[in-house]
């Protein structure tokens, strides 16, 4: 296979092509079949012998394919991602919109709308690192190809651009995706794999937007419904996964950690629930730069108001009265090293816990006292909010 | 960035002749210029100036504030800005222009119509000598009044300084400097109008043009070293506190520019903000310089509300009263202040006592209460004082 001559190859492409053989035609175009290394199939300018042996639109599709290959042998992504760009639009807008008006139930191309959408972005990537193209220029050119009669794509495109807008930093793009994917009724028909990579972006998305509780529903399906076998992919959903929970009041247990490899979360998860304000600040300290990378490190901050929960909580049991005297929160704050923290200041955050209902009672000014509730004062986390 | 693509659709002007759209050739930097050697052979040569010719960026060569054609047609149309008239001519029937003073209008861009003449265009060095006239001389000037007429005249003049910048694809320490003039400019003018009627200032335009020149200038702070960089990048978080995306950006800043004094009190009021802790975050406020409290300006109203509305259930209770003074002091509002505060938001005041309560509270002011009130008086005097050293002070 890997030193076949152009011919051959042209024809096992011609007999894929009549016999509607959409997987076989996707590895035929696909950058992880090995053809692509071979050297008799890398021209500068195949169109030619494509034209003798291809029916149009077809012979156009794979001369830009052949000289893909060459241009990635070269190692010029830039000019790869043009020609992946020419090869994208064939199955999309020629083959799908006109060939298939006739059937318009036949879907044997879509296997080949996934290979090669899968390999613009990649080489739109590397073509990025070569000559910092901006990325609207490719998010158009695949946006530009979204056919929406043919639904059983729609997700996985969604999922190709979900990847690019979180590259680029433009969560606001995701939002008519969102809607559209919302208002399919093949959304719950998709494959496993297309719904795990959806609800990963979907469920990281929500977080961003601090809508928590659909965010753990999101990425509990994706981390549940992940293959075993792609620990890889089930750490990087967990890695959103965590803090979401944490702030629902869910603590992650030392041996999930240690399994995915992720003790970053270990202190902060012992900070958080020891109301351990000093040593929730360590952690993110000390694990700062991997909690920014991933963009979790504004919603870690967050558990800070759970966190002052857990040690308001503490002091309550030390004092066990319904009447606590705001100043034994300023001897806690201060024991935590709260920078200059004040009386105002503790009465500050005390309000802020019972507006969020993370405490039942009042504050007394006169009294300089908080009176709780002799039921249930701090409610449990996962009740509130 | 819309602000940057608003170019795409324009035509090279050498191109336009023969109708071809150049955004196919939009994102190739400039090639083929200079090294020209001998031994170059033909092919290579045929092609160097093919790409020359292709080259879509037009380069501006008008080197007066305003290109010729548009100061005589504006003479002749009588719509020059007094600041644009011979002084002593401002009062005849036809005033004369002032070629030395006067400066490009903004003109929105429309089909037909090429906006990149080079004769129309000004170079960097031009249009930085425009951004320091309209920005040192005439915002700064005390002769011309009001300053709402002022803010008109220069928002507008800086916004064609822009668009002449974007046509030209310009880049650099010049460019800097022009956008961090034009951001302190529009921050200053959202705090010193702050509720004006709507026909002499809209603050959403205003935010808009702030958001867009900023941002743009937060992407020049990408590359090389820039003095300015930590004030703005501070300027930035302020302006739009709360903004996860603007705090995500400050994190992930080199450290020294992270480390510096004034993105750490930014970011300090910025988490006092997100941890609703407005008691903190109030006083963080009151050790900003000018510059940040009108960046900040628009959200102290707001913080002010939610510390109400906290209080108001955290002191929940009919038997308890909180003294008004103290109350006073956290806002960092005056007693009487403070106190109409408290009762547009349907908090009760019982002579120097504060009675707070959930039911009462109310979101939505019910009374005219506006930022503008809370406006420091030591603010006002800077107000009626010479704008010259609050917005160029550190340029």
């Amino acid at each position: 296979m890997a030193h076949i001559t152009l011919n051959q190859y042209l024809q096992q492409v011609v007999e894929a092509i009549e016999n509607r053989d959409g997987l076989f035609c996707a590895e035929m175009l696909s950058f992880k079949h090995p053809h692509v290394a071979n050297p008799r199939l890398q021209l500068s300018s195949p169109e030619e012998k494509c034209q003798q042996l291809l029916e149009p639109p077809y012979d156009e599709m794979m001369a830009a394919h052949l000289r893909c290959t060459f241009a990635v042998a070269n190692h010029d992504f830039v000019e790869a991602y043009k020609c992946q760009t020419v090869v994208v639009q064939y199955p999309l807008l020629l083959s799908f919109m006109k060939a298939f008006q006739a059937h318009k139930e036949e879907n044997w191309a879509l296997p080949i709308m996934f290979a090669v959408t899968l390999d613009l972005r990649i080489f739109a990537n590397n073509a990025e690192q070569q000559l910092q193209v901006k990325g609207k220029g490719k998010v158009g050119d695949i946006r530009a190809c979204i056919d929406d009669s043919k639904k059983w794509g729609m997700l996985f495109l969604i999922n190709q651009l979900f990847k690019i807008y979180f590259k680029i930093n433009k969560l606001h793009l995701c939002k008519p995706l969102i809607r559209a994917i919302d208002s399919s009724n093949l959304k719950d028909d998709y494959s496993v794999a297309q719904r795990v990579t959806y609800k990963y972006y979907v469920g990281r998305k929500a977080m961003f937007d601090s809508d928590f509780k659909p965010a753990e529903e999101y990425l509990s399906f994706s981390f549940t419904h992940c293959h075993r076998s792609c620990q890889r992919n089930k750490r990087l959903i967990l890695i959103y996964l965590l803090p979401v929970k944490m702030l629902l009041g869910h603590m992650p247990s030392n041996q999930l950690l240690r399994k995915y490899d992720l003790m970053q979360f270990a202190d902060v998860t012992k900070a958080v629930s020891e109301g351990n304000l000093l040593l929730l600040n360590e952690a993110l300290v000390k694990h700062e730069t991997f909690f920014i990378r991933c963009g979790i490190f504004l919603i870690l901050e967050k558990l800070k108001i759970i966190t002052y929960r857990n040690l308001f909580k503490k002091v309550y049991y030390l004092l066990k009265t319904h009447q606590l005297p705001l100043d034994a929160f300023l001897v806690a704050l201060k024991m935590m090293k709260v920078e200059d923290v004040d009386i105002d200041e503790v009465q500050c955050i005390l309000a802020n816990l019972i507006y969020m209902g993370h405490i039942k009672g009042y504050i007394s000014h006169q009294h300089q006292k908080l009176v709780v509730s002799k039921q249930n004062p701090f409610p449990p986390l996962s009740s509130v909010s | 960035m819309s602000f940057l693509h608003m170019t795409y659709d324009r035509l090279d002007s050498i191109q336009s002749k023969n109708g071809k759209s150049m955004s196919n050739a939009w994102p190739h930097p400039r090639r083929g210029r200079g090294n020209r050697h001998k031994d170059q052979d033909r092919a290579n040569r045929e092609q160097a100036v093919e790409q020359k010719v292709k080259d879509p960026v037009p380069h501006g060569i008008c080197m007066t504030m305003c290109p010729a054609n548009e100061l005589r047609q504006r003479e002749a149309q009588n719509r020059l800005h007094k600041s644009e008239m011979v002084p002593g001519t401002e009062r005849d029937r036809l005033p004369r222009a002032d070629v030395l003073r006067a400066v490009k209008e903004y003109s929105r861009p429309a089909a037909g119509k090429d906006s990149t003449r080079p004769s129309d265009l000004r170079p960097s060095s031009v249009l930085l000598k425009t951004v320091c006239y309209l920005v040192d001389d005439i915002a700064a000037s005390k002769t011309f009044q009001p300053w709402t007429e002022v803010y008109s005249f220069v928002f507008d003049r800086l916004r064609s300084v822009r668009q002449d910048m974007i046509i030209q694809r310009l880049s650099g320490p010049e460019c800097v400097t022009m956008l961090e003039k034009s951001v302190r400019f529009l921050l200053y003018a959202s705090y010193r109008l702050c509720g004006q009627p709507l026909q002499y200032f809209d603050p959403r335009i205003n935010d808009t043009h702030l958001q867009e020149t900023l941002s743009w200038l937060l992407e020049c702070y990408r590359e090389g070293k820039h003095q300015h960089q930590e004030e703005f990048q501070a300027l930035s978080l302020l302006y739009n506190l709360g903004s996860f995306h603007a705090m995500q950006h400050a994190l992930q800043l080199p450290g020294r520019i992270r480390h510096s004094p004034a993105v750490q009190l930014a970011l300090a009021a910025s988490r006092a903000h997100t941890e609703s802790n407005p008691v903190r975050f109030l006083r963080l406020a009151q050790r900003l310089d000018f510059m940040q409290v009108c960046a900040l300006h628009r959200h102290l109203l707001s913080c002010r509300r939610d510390l109400l509305l906290l209080y108001s259930h955290g002191y929940n209770s009919n038997n308890c009263r909180y003294p008004l003074q103290r109350l006073s002091r956290l806002l960092f509002l005056k007693d009487p202040l403070a106190a109409e505060l408290c009762q547009v938001h349907g908090v009760n005041i019982s002579r120097e006592w504060v009675i707070f309560s959930k039911k009462s509270f109310t979101e939505s002011p019910s009374g005219d209460l506006q930022c503008r009130d809370m406006h420091e008086p030591l603010d006002d005097e800077k107000w009626n004082c010479n704008s010259d050293d609050i917005i160029h002070r550190c340029a």
